[in-house]
């Protein structure tokens, strides 16, 4: 589904340019779990950036869905975007100023959807996250654990193609980590939604299917492709 | 915000009372429902005793304007009438008079009785004559009651005295019913001619020319003078003042507008600022930049907009609010018109600088706001 052709990324740091990501060449199949582990600085992120239709400035192919989409304009990525990839982010990125409900319902109204649909889908989504009732409130009324569910609620609530988590845990305790990492596991089995989870945390990293890892811009390993060869 | 509601009220205020102003000026114009419209042309004799307009005047004017005017007649004066000749005791007096619709006050009245409103409807020849005139003639003003006094060859009964005053309609020596004098004859002559301009001609326009035409070959001519006093023009001319105060006041506006919709602008950039991870969540989610766009520049116009529908009212408040404190009944008329040139106005504050905060926020790199 997802296939990265030799992506390179540079950015301009002062007068010099930095080499950030160094000949990635990946495949992700629809239904895989696949987690991202790498230092900080290592360019994981900027990956993900990639992955997620964020950033097109890069030079190498990713075709997606057998599209090459690696010279769409903005505004088609924008669309790809809202139809196939839900983020969910490490500080959760709530609009704090809006009730759970209107934040997770804001792909859907992005994507033009009426008004009496979003409300069931948003209940629908919210009991699925477990934190049915919860419509009313206002984020910062919520814990973060909480909070990390309504964000995935609106990664999901647009069925996307897949999942994007930039560090899912990283703000939460062992104790909540571990909720919400079972709630990812139990998306990936019942929907067959593909997720990808960056971390820096080898005991997130431990409960992925396949797990890459990524070093001063360059894969250095692929624990999924040893699966696939036995 | 406040420069916004003071901008727009101030504007309001003024338009409102230039309104006024016009509709009074269009209700002093007498349109009739036709849309046809009344003028005067009066005229000064050098003899006091002469009447200007003859009947052949008034049957030439008719057929020289007959396309402008609808209607050409005597107006029937009730004050100051001059007379030639009227038989007061044994002598004749060249005199004037003045005709009453309505009792004159009793307190002018020194001997006898007032002419009451019945006296007045009814044709009875019944007649005031002055103090000075009595006593001149027959000594002691009491010995004229009862007397009769022959006018234009009708006699009248002496019912009371009264004291005449200096300029106004009491001026005159004689005061009795308009309807008595007038009835029976039929007037052929007079100081004042009513023109009805039918719709269409401009009013002062028509009459100017009939003033024009009367000058060349009007019958008295060479006897006086004719003479048309332009209401219209007058209150063109606070209408004019009323304009340029408009200009003035919108100027002002213009300035303090200017400084709210810069100061909506800075209000605009402290919220894209401090909204750039909103911003940042929406365009991850599938947020179009002209989305962002949208949201940003309806929150600047919804602002504005806000305080121009505040100032709106303000406005009108104030404006009715001084309509009341000026004399010559001028009401504060406020029209769908004036509510949409608020509208359009504080929406086009919104827009016009809500624009660059709003480009600025749509702009933001996603990558820069979500690391």
């Amino acid at each position: 589904m997802i296939l990265l052709e030799k992506i390179n990324k540079f950015y301009r740091q002062g007068n010099q340019m930095v080499h950030i990501l160094h000949d990635i060449s990946l495949t992700i199949e629809q239904g895989e779990f696949v987690g991202i582990m790498g230092q900080s600085g290592s360019g994981k992120s900027t990956l993900i950036n990639i992955i997620g239709f964020l950033d097109r400035q890069y030079q190498g192919d990713y075709i997606f869905k057998d599209e090459n989409i690696s010279k769409y304009n903005n505004k088609k990525l924008t669309t790809l975007r809202n139809q196939n990839v839900g983020f969910v982010f490490q500080n959760f990125k709530l609009i704090q100023n809006m009730s759970v409900a209107e934040n997770v319902a804001l792909p859907l109204m992005y994507a033009g959807f009426k008004k009496k649909t979003i409300r069931k889908k948003v209940s629908d989504v919210l009991t699925k996250v477990g934190l049915a009732g919860y419509e009313r409130s206002v984020p910062t009324q919520l814990s973060g654990g909480q909070q990390q569910r309504v964000s995935i609620a609106r990664a999901i609530i647009g069925n996307p193609t897949f999942l994007i988590a930039d560090e899912p845990t990283g703000a939460l305790d062992s104790q909540t980590s571990k909720e919400i990492m079972t709630l990812f596991k139990d998306l990936n089995t019942t929907n067959k939604t593909t997720i990808i989870i960056v971390t820096h945390d080898p005991q997130v990293g431990q409960q992925m299917d396949r797990l890459l890892t990524i070093l001063d811009g360059h894969l250095t390993s692929d624990s999924g492709v040893h699966k696939n060869e036995i | 915000m406040i420069g916004i509601i003071i901008g727009i009220a101030s504007v309001i205020t003024i338009i409102a009372l230039g309104n006024g102003v016009k509709q009074k000026m269009i209700s002093e114009f007498q349109t009739s429902n036709s849309g046809e419209q009344t003028t005067e042309i009066s005229y000064d004799g050098e003899e006091s005793a002469s009447s200007g307009f003859t009947t052949s005047d008034v049957s030439q004017v008719k057929q020289q304007f007959g396309r402008e005017l609808s209607h050409v007649e005597f107006k029937k004066d009730t004050n100051n009438i001059s007379i030639n000749s009227a038989t007061v005791g044994n002598s004749n007096v060249g005199t004037s008079l003045s005709l009453l619709k309505s009792p004159m006050s009793s307190s002018r009245l020194i001997y006898g009785r007032n002419l009451s409103k019945a006296d007045l409807a009814l044709d009875q020849h019944l007649i005031l004559l002055s103090s000075k005139l009595a006593k001149k003639v027959y000594g002691n003003a009491k010995n004229a009651l009862g007397t009769a006094i022959m006018i234009n060859g009708i006699s009248y009964r002496v019912k009371g005295i009264f004291k005449p005053s200096g300029y106004d309609k009491y001026s005159v020596n004689f005061l009795l019913s308009q309807k008595t004098y007038y009835s029976g004859t039929t007037i052929n002559r007079a100081n004042t001619l009513k023109l009805t301009v039918k719709k269409g001609y401009g009013a002062s326009k028509v009459t100017n020319e009939v003033v024009s035409y009367l000058k060349k070959h009007g019958q008295n001519r060479r006897a006086g003078n004719y003479s048309y006093f332009d209401e219209g023009a007058l209150l063109k001319s606070i209408s004019t003042v009323m304009d340029v105060l408009t200009y003035f006041i919108s100027a002002i506006a213009g300035i303090s507008l200017f400084i709210a919709g810069i100061g909506v602008m800075n209000m605009m950039y402290i919220s894209v600022s401090e909204r750039t991870q909103e911003i940042g969540i929406r365009l991850a989610v599938g947020a179009t930049q002209k989305n962002i766009l949208w949201q940003f520049l309806m929150e600047s116009i919804m602002l504005t907009v806000g305080g121009g529908l505040v100032g709106f009212l303000i406005g009108w408040g104030f404006s009715s609010m001084i309509s009341l404190l000026i004399p010559y009944h001028i009401h504060a008329i406020v029209t769908l018109g004036n509510f949409l040139l608020a509208f359009g106005v504080s929406s086009a504050v919104g827009i016009i600088f809500g624009l660059l905060p709003a480009t600025q926020a749509s702009k933001r790199n996603l990558i820069d706001i979500l690391r």
